[in-house]
């Protein structure tokens, strides 16, 4: 059918006006910042976070303990689930409308520092106390120079054992820092204990990877390089899943029953004695087995005086450079990571306390004590952080495990998960 | 006159007969248990203490319990549940008003009112269908948000009130276009508009149409999650698809109960809906034509 002329200029007419509409409904101009901040004046700040009710609870009393020191200052707090979370940030960011202070994770700090939505930490050093942080903790959220966002806490990468399930087997626990190796003969000897209960001596440790980056780590290198590239080839990788392949065929818990009790944990399903992850998982695997006590012990290594650990700063908080309010939103932000009642509050559910002035005024008890002891015994272990993040480094991640699963079902060879990966990995980093 | 005959049946054709319908019971019978497991599962794991989930993947809870439920009741981040259930009614009933409204006139205009380029603006409109509402959000976004109406309800139910949803437009107009069009006709010769038309005569011979559409309205708007994940911020204003989620944070630890608990009682209003209008829907569809 031919469209009229009359009816072709009818359609190019409203599509001039629509088109004209959303330009005009978009070119609105940020507010006008700066001027000499008035400290008693009244301010809203939205605030938002990612985290269950317990974490709702607990910013809440801590929203509630700033308005004591800064009545003027209303924060209006909300949260969602952390996949969600990071599906609304990404619109926002796209449309504005980010919230003024908010719940950062440095995975990010690529994605949303390069293109300048994150407030330069700097422009209000005199309200944000950079001092508490030691010089790698501050390097988790600096990009080029610039402190975009500052961590909550931190944590490292440890092997958790259920003692009572060792216990019953008779089995003796994992004393941690052994070789990969001798981590799998411990493994096999649970597995044979624990067969008539239909208990495993752990989960295939390279479907994570963590795993990975601390076996690179250990031998002076990076999952990525500096400049936003990956760090190994093919063949280390085909190496290192090839490490598993003699423990997924007897040893560890076979794929197929993890894929069973989805989403909880094989550990935390009580179906393996050990598991590997990061530290302040404790508290979760201790509400989801059950268990009385879980103690945690340096995670295999096979480079003497290797340094494969590292602190990992993952939550942390950042202001949006389009806030209206930034030394407000400074302020707020700086009670969060700082002071010593979000040390009170939180204890180390946001991670290890990375302010010095947080961790005091933190109590370490039962399973916070243990994280603290933890740390410490690994300290000679842990180096120098890593770069940023690559760009969507989450869905490499998620990718890396995926695969990792598939391994493990025996639905793909490790041959083609290399490939499948690198096909991945070029795809995302646009290479 | 027609004489029929008729013929005799064989006792053994009976019997055959009452068997084979027995076992087509019992295969329609035992096809729908498959099909309602996980539902009945669902159901019976609601009842399971948090611990059970990953040991126990057995039907029945070894210790039954009614703790989730009263977790759930109680509400997450200070808000209770009857909220979350109330603003998920008003966003559904919103849709449903909306959508039937505004599609049911859209729809006549399309089919009744001859219009100039009516052909080019249904092409445009079965167009949107096309559209992923993925391509939408983000100038959407911007112009709710300069309109200054994130975190309200306003963002979800004014395109309902416009007749953006395409699928039900087309749904009414294929329906409009059954009826004769003499009824129109001795109507106009009445003196009658279309606006007296489209009310008197149109809107209740497309009854079936707007039940369907309600019925899929309200449930797309009850399950609905990228919509309100969106433009509703504060947990105050969450309806239950959003704080099924919360439930469910696996940064931290999950509440596995509570959240399969809070699944049941998200299905029972839409089951409940289903139920009561599922009779008009055959009803319409077998009633459709003209009552003398």
């Amino acid at each position: 059918m031919m469209f009229s002329t009359r009816t072709r200029r009818l359609a190019l007419a409203a599509t001039a006006t629509a088109a004209a509409a959303a330009l005009a409904l978009s070119g609105c101009s940020p507010a006008e910042t700066g001027g000499d901040f008035d400290p008693e004046a009244e301010v809203e700040l939205t605030f938002t976070w990612w985290g269950n009710d317990d974490r709702a609870a607990r910013y809440q009393t801590l929203i509630d303990a700033f308005n004591e020191q800064y009545p003027n200052i209303t924060i209006n707090g909300n949260f969602t689930d952390f996949p969600s979370y990071w599906e609304v940030r990404q619109t926002e960011a796209a449309g504005g409308g980010l919230p003024d202070v908010w719940q950062f994770s440095d995975s990010y700090l690529r994605q949303y520092g390069e293109p300048g939505l994150l407030l330069d930490l700097g422009t209000v050093s005199e309200y944000v106390d950079f001092e508490a942080f030691d010089d790698a903790l501050l390097g988790t959220g600096q990009l080029e120079g610039a402190q975009y966002s500052l961590p909550t806490g931190y944590s490292a990468w440890a092997v958790f054992q259920n003692d009572d399930l060792l216990a019953e087997l008779g089995v003796e626990p994992y004393p941690g820092g052994t070789t990969y190796e001798e981590y799998s003969e411990w493994m096999a000897e649970v597995t044979a204990a624990g067969a008539a209960a239909g208990v495993y001596g752990g989960t295939d440790y390279t479907q994570r990877i963590q795993n990975f980056e601390n076996v690179l780590r250990a031998q002076g290198k990076n999952l990525y390089t500096a400049d936003g590239g990956l760090g190994f080839t093919e063949d280390e990788l085909a190496a290192y899943w090839e490490m598993g392949a003699a423990d997924r065929e007897s040893v560890t818990v076979p794929q197929s029953r993890l894929e069973e009790i989805a989403p909880v944990s094989g550990f935390g399903a009580k179906l393996t004695a050990s598991e590997m992850s990061w530290s302040n998982f404790l508290g979760g695997y201790l509400a989801e087995s059950g268990a009385a006590s879980l103690t945690m012990v340096a995670p295999p290594l096979d480079v003497d005086g290797g340094q494969d650990l590292y602190r990992q700063a993952g939550l942390q908080m950042a202001i949006s450079a389009d806030t209206e309010h930034p030394e407000a939103a400074a302020l707020f932000l700086d009670f969060v990571v700082n002071s010593p009642e979000a040390g009170e509050i939180f204890g180390t559910t946001l991670g290890f306390p990375a302010s010095s002035t947080k961790l005091a005024g933190a109590t370490l008890e039962g399973a916070d004590a243990q994280v603290a002891d933890y740390l410490d015994s690994v300290a000679d272990r842990i180096g120098a952080a890593p770069p940023v993040p690559v760009i969507g480094y989450g869905s490499l991640e998620q990718t890396f495990w995926d695969l990792g699963k598939s391994i493990g079902l025996g639905a793909v060879s490790v041959e083609d998960a290399v490939q499948q990966f690198f096909d991945e990995a070029a795809v995302i980093l646009g290479q | 006159m027609v004489i029929t005959s008729v013929t005799p049946v064989r006792p053994g054709m009976k019997l055959h007969r009452r068997l084979t319908g027995v076992v087509w019971t019992i295969a329609i019978l035992a096809l729908t248990a498959v099909v309602l497991y996980p539902l009945a599962w669902m159901v019976s794991a609601s009842f399971k203490p948090n611990s059970e989930f990953g040991s126990n993947q057995a039907f029945f809870p070894i210790a039954p319990t009614i703790d989730n439920y009263l977790k759930v009741f109680e509400g997450v981040g200070g808000v209770p549940l009857a909220i979350f259930f109330l603003n998920s009614f008003l966003l559904g009933i919103g849709a449903v008003i909306g959508t039937v409204i505004s599609s049911s006139m859209a729809a006549y205009a399309f089919a009744r009112v001859p219009f100039k380029g009516r052909g080019t603006f249904f092409a445009i409109m079965i167009g949107t269908l096309l559209l992923p509402f993925h391509v939408l959000i983000i100038p959407q976004y911007i112009i709710f948000r300069n309109l200054d109406m994130i975190d309200t309800f306003w963002p979800l139910l004014i395109g309902k009130f416009l007749a953006t949803e395409a699928f039900f437009v087309f749904l009414m107009v294929q329906f409009i276009r059954t009826l004769p069009r003499e009824l129109d006709e001795a109507a106009r010769i009445d003196g009658c508009g279309h606006a007296r038309i489209y009310f008197s005569i149109t809107l209740p011979l497309i009854k079936p149409a707007l039940i369907t559409s309600s019925i899929f309205a309200f449930i797309w708007s009850w399950n609905d999650f990228l919509g309100p994940l969106l433009y509703l911020t504060s947990p105050r204003n969450y309806p239950l698809p959003l704080a099924l989620r919360i439930f469910n944070d696996q940064t931290f630890a999950s509440d596995y109960g509570a959240t399969i608990a809070v699944s049941v009682l998200a299905l029972l209003p839409v089951l409940l809906f289903f139920i009561i209008f599922q009779r008009f829907l055959v009803e319409g569809v077998a009633t459709q034509g003209l009552k003398g």
